[in-house]
């Protein structure tokens, strides 16, 4: 079984803009492959006049939010760079153990979505906002701002269109449902370390 | 040799279902992010669980809510009648969402989004839970999406081939009978996978931002989204076409065929926000302009130092009426108030919903009818009286006014409460019940009809309605009141040494008073008010004066403006004042038909005025319509301008008459007695 990859369209976000350009990516992947019974929930974004749908699942919610921040952090820490979010499904198989004293379980990836962001931190683009700076952002920096955030929108727009195309397109690599859970596939959220 | 599935060209029953419900469930999110009233409809989960379509399968077992394990919230009426009407699973499913612009207000209000509008294959008839024609009125539609769902089968002779030459390549579909059960499941998660996608992407669209914006507004908007649901493929026009983005899912592949959905959509829509919107709901506007909400003051009728009127209120405003009243208990803070609000007020009490129109009277109304003395004239000359010269009480009663108070008072005066309003035709117009009292313990019922008497006036601020205040046979009194008010206005101003210019003397009554009729009546012996009225000119020129002021004077000047009521600062002052000049005046003979008549006029006694003079009465009656022209001035209309002299002028006249009414009546008795020796003489 082949690994379909996608790789979605490079975002650039701001700190403060990562929570939700994420939560919106994500909750919008697994929707597709939470094949088990979900009562759809309409979420808007905070920052954007976007609705994305999350399957409902508590526990869904709670590790993706985790994940959103354990790579927040990372961003504080390694400001201004590029990084990716990893979104995987894989099937668990039982390796056959080859020694008496193993007994691993592989992970077969048969779908990894690379979520592509680039953070960029406005402070140290001269766009301070702190006391510091001259109180005087004008109309240019708050133009730019807001059209910065247009920009993103779209862009977060286009990263959804994508991800539609592609689980249309990608149906066949997609392994049978054999339980009743929500999401019916193990998945796994990788940040940058 | 396999036995394929499709040598009928036709699906497995289970395939069948899992396309049927396919169709039933693709409307469903459609409609759902598509039609405003959708969600709000309850849905069980087991609602169709007797559906035809659903008992017909073996797994049919499921509600179809779960079916594609998809739960939705609501059920669309169509997707309700959407079996009945369904006669084949070839039949396309075609949903047209409308842009719908009604022209008519009307027609909005009854415009029901989410109307459903299914035709029925013929395409001609229309299914009942179409909307009436009448219902719709002038209205426009647009397609803003076109959602196809159809189901391709082999028997198509383009695809039927395309499939049998494909199936041979692809990996995917099997035709084995044995085979069902796995084709099922591929099929149900193809088709699961791609609702999934459905839902997010109608999400995505712009319409779906439109049908957010009409749904939670909750306004009635000239835009609506409505949608129609037809069973064969209406192409668009070429204009549309060229206008139109299009998706489409990747199809999925059956065992006989292939389930297509695509859309055709308008990337840019109209901005609803920007689109007038009236609130769905009836409103009562309480903060009309002229509202008692917004006139703060209008509602404090019984607080007597709630004299902040506005100005606008009184003036050449006609939404507004003043109320509060710093009378019938001004106290000096309330004076003080009153004087630097620019506005004249009246007695809250008994006044409610009084329109301010009714008591907006123009300047410009009253400058054009200068000339005319009227009774409407004088009264509203009234304001003017601090400002224009001065009009001396002693005119009328005896000239006992100190100059102090003849000077005009430029300061700011509260209108008392009405005073003299039983006594006033004009206060019958809009007599209030408790305001009707004849007796003298109403002087705040007075004051009341006093500022009725306004209301009314200013109500009718109008010619006509002056005509009719002048022809009221109790406008003398209203004269009488207006002239007391107006100098106890002054007075009480003077009091609270607002007045400047106005002296007080020992008796003067102040504002401070409280509506005690009695202790306005003692204290104003001595009338230092400055009885506020003017000529005609002088009316003018002192509303003009008094416009410019800074509000001192503008109580009084809106009085003056309204034309109507002096602006007594208290209602007991005012009477006070002027029965005390009515008192210290000289009695007159019944022979003055003006006293009779004034005595007819004034039900309370206390209220007789006394004549002032005959001349001027005579000339007053000959002006005025007033049958009762006793006052003379009150009822010919705008009055004269007093002075001190003339205020002595008129004693001297006062004077002279009663001299004259002895020497008659001397005479008269002595012509009497005369005759009467001369019928006795006859007699005997």
């Amino acid at each position: 079984m082949n690994c379909e990859t996608c790789q979605l369209k490079e975002l650039v976000v701001e700190p403060l803009e990562i929570r939700d350009v994420l939560r919106c990516i994500l909750h919008t992947i697994v929707f597709h492959r939470a094949l088990g019974l979900v009562r759809p929930k309409d979420v808007d974004c905070e920052l954007f006049e976007i609705t994305y749908v999350q399957c409902g699942d508590a526990e869904l919610e709670r590790k993706i939010d985790e994940k959103i921040d354990l790579f927040i952090g990372w961003v504080e820490k390694h400001p201004n760079k590029k990084s990716q979010v990893c979104l995987s499904f894989y099937e668990v198989r039982n390796k056959q153990a080859t020694w008496m004293f193993s007994n691993k379980t592989e992970r077969l990836y048969w779908e990894q979505w690379y979520i592509n962001l680039h953070v960029i931190n406005t402070k140290t683009h001269g766009k301070s906002h702190n006391s510091k700076a001259p109180i005087n952002p004008g109309d240019n920096a708050l133009e730019e701002s807001s059209s910065r955030r247009a920009s993103l929108e779209s862009a977060l727009h286009e990263v959804l269109f994508q991800i539609i195309k592609f689980v249309n397109e990608k149906k066949d690599h997609i392994p049978s449902v054999t339980n009743s859970e929500v999401i019916s596939f193990p998945y796994e959220i990788t940040t940058p370390r | 040799m396999a036995s394929s599935p499709c040598n009928s060209y036709s699906e497995p029953p289970i395939i069948e279902q899992v396309i049927t419900e396919f169709f039933a469930k693709s409307l469903h999110i459609i409609l759902e992010s598509r039609s405003p009233f959708v969600s709000s409809r309850n849905y069980s989960l087991d609602h169709f669980a007797s559906s035809p379509s659903s008992s017909s399968s073996s797994s049919s077992s499921r509600p179809r809510d779960k079916w594609f394990n998809l739960a939705l919230r609501g059920c669309p009426a169509a997707l309700e009648n959407f079996d009945l009407w369904r006669q084949s699973n070839l039949e396309p499913l075609v949903v047209d969402v409308l842009l719908v612009r009604q022209s008519s207000t009307m027609d909005m209000t009854r415009l029901s989004p989410g109307r459903c509008l299914l035709r029925n294959p013929s395409g001609k008839d229309k299914f009942p839970m179409s909307p009436r024609q009448d219902e719709l009125g002038t209205r426009s539609e647009k397609i803003i999406e076109r959602w196809i769902v159809q189901y391709e089968s082999r028997k198509n002779s383009n695809f039927g081939k395309e499939m049998y030459l494909g199936s041979r390549k692809s990996s995917g579909v099997s035709h084995h009978s044995s085979e069902i059960p796995t084709l099922y499941k591929k099929t149900y998660k193809r088709t699961t996978v791609m609702l999934r996608s459905l839902y997010l992407f109608v999400r995505l669209l712009p319409a779906y931002k439109l049908f957010r914006e009409l749904n939670s507004s909750g306004r009635i908007r000239p835009l609506s989204l409505s949608h129609r649901i037809n069973f064969f493929i209406e192409p668009f026009t070429q204009a549309e076409d060229a206008e139109m983005n299009q998706f489409s899912f990747v199809p999925i592949d059956t065992p006989c065929g292939r389930l297509c959905l695509c859309v055709s959509y308008l990337p840019i829509l109209e901005d609803v926000s920007s689109e007038p919107s009236t609130p769905l709901s009836t409103q009562f506007i309480m903060d009309y302009v002229g509202s008692p909400t917004t006139d703060p003051f209008k509602r404090f009728q019984s607080l007597p130092s709630a004299g902040l009127a506005r100005r606008h209120s009184w003036s050449n405003d006609h939404g507004g009426m003043p109320s509060g009243s710093p009378s019938p208990s001004p106290t000096y803070s309330d004076s003080q108030a009153v004087h630097y609000n620019p506005t004249v007020h009246l007695p809250p009490h008994h006044l409610h919903d009084q329109p301010r129109s009714a008591i907006s009277i123009p300047r410009n109304a009253l400058a054009a009818r200068k000339k005319n003395t009227s009774f409407e004239d004088y009264l509203s000359s009234f304001p003017f009286s601090a400002a224009s010269s001065p009009f001396t009480p002693t005119h009328f009663y005896g000239g006992h006014l100190p100059n102090s108070l003849l000077r005009s008072g430029s300061a700011p005066v509260s209108i008392p409460s009405s005073r003299h309003g039983r006594n006033c035709g004009l206060l019958d117009q809009a007599l209030p019940p408790s305001s009707s009292k004849p007796t003298r313990p109403g002087y705040s019922s007075q004051t009341d009809l006093l500022r009725a008497q306004n209301t009314s006036a200013s109500r009718t601020s109008s010619p006509e309605g002056k005509l009719q205040t002048k022809k009221d046979p109790l406008s003398l009194g209203d004269f009488q009141t207006g002239i007391s008010s107006a100098k106890a206005f002054s007075f009480g101003k003077d009091e609270a040494g607002t007045l400047p210019g106005l002296k007080c003397s020992s008796t003067c009554i102040p504002l401070s008073r409280s509506s005690s009729r009695l202790s306005l009546l003692d204290g104003f012996d001595d009338s230092e008010f400055d009885y506020p009225f003017a000529d005609d000119e002088d009316t003018t020129e002192s509303c003009n004066r008094l416009e410019l002021s800074e509000g001192k004077d503008q109580v009084s000047l809106n009085l003056e403006t309204r034309g109507l009521v002096p602006v007594p600062r208290s209602p007991d002052a005012v009477v006070g004042a002027l029965v005390r000049m009515l008192n210290t005046a000289p009695p007159l003979r019944q022979d003055l038909s003006n006293s009779v008549r004034s005595s007819q006029v004034f039900r309370d006694e206390s209220w007789i005025p006394r004549i002032q003079h005959k001349e001027d009465m005579e000339a007053e009656v000959e002006k005025s319509e007033s049958p009762v022209s006793s006052s003379g001035i009150t009822a010919s209309g705008l009055p004269k301008p007093r002075t001190t002299a003339d205020a002595l002028a008129e004693l001297r006249s006062y004077k002279e008459m009663k001299e004259l009414l002895v020497k008659q009546g001397g005479s008269q008795s002595s012509d009497d007695n005369c005759k009467d020796k001369s019928a006795d003489r006859d007699s005997s």
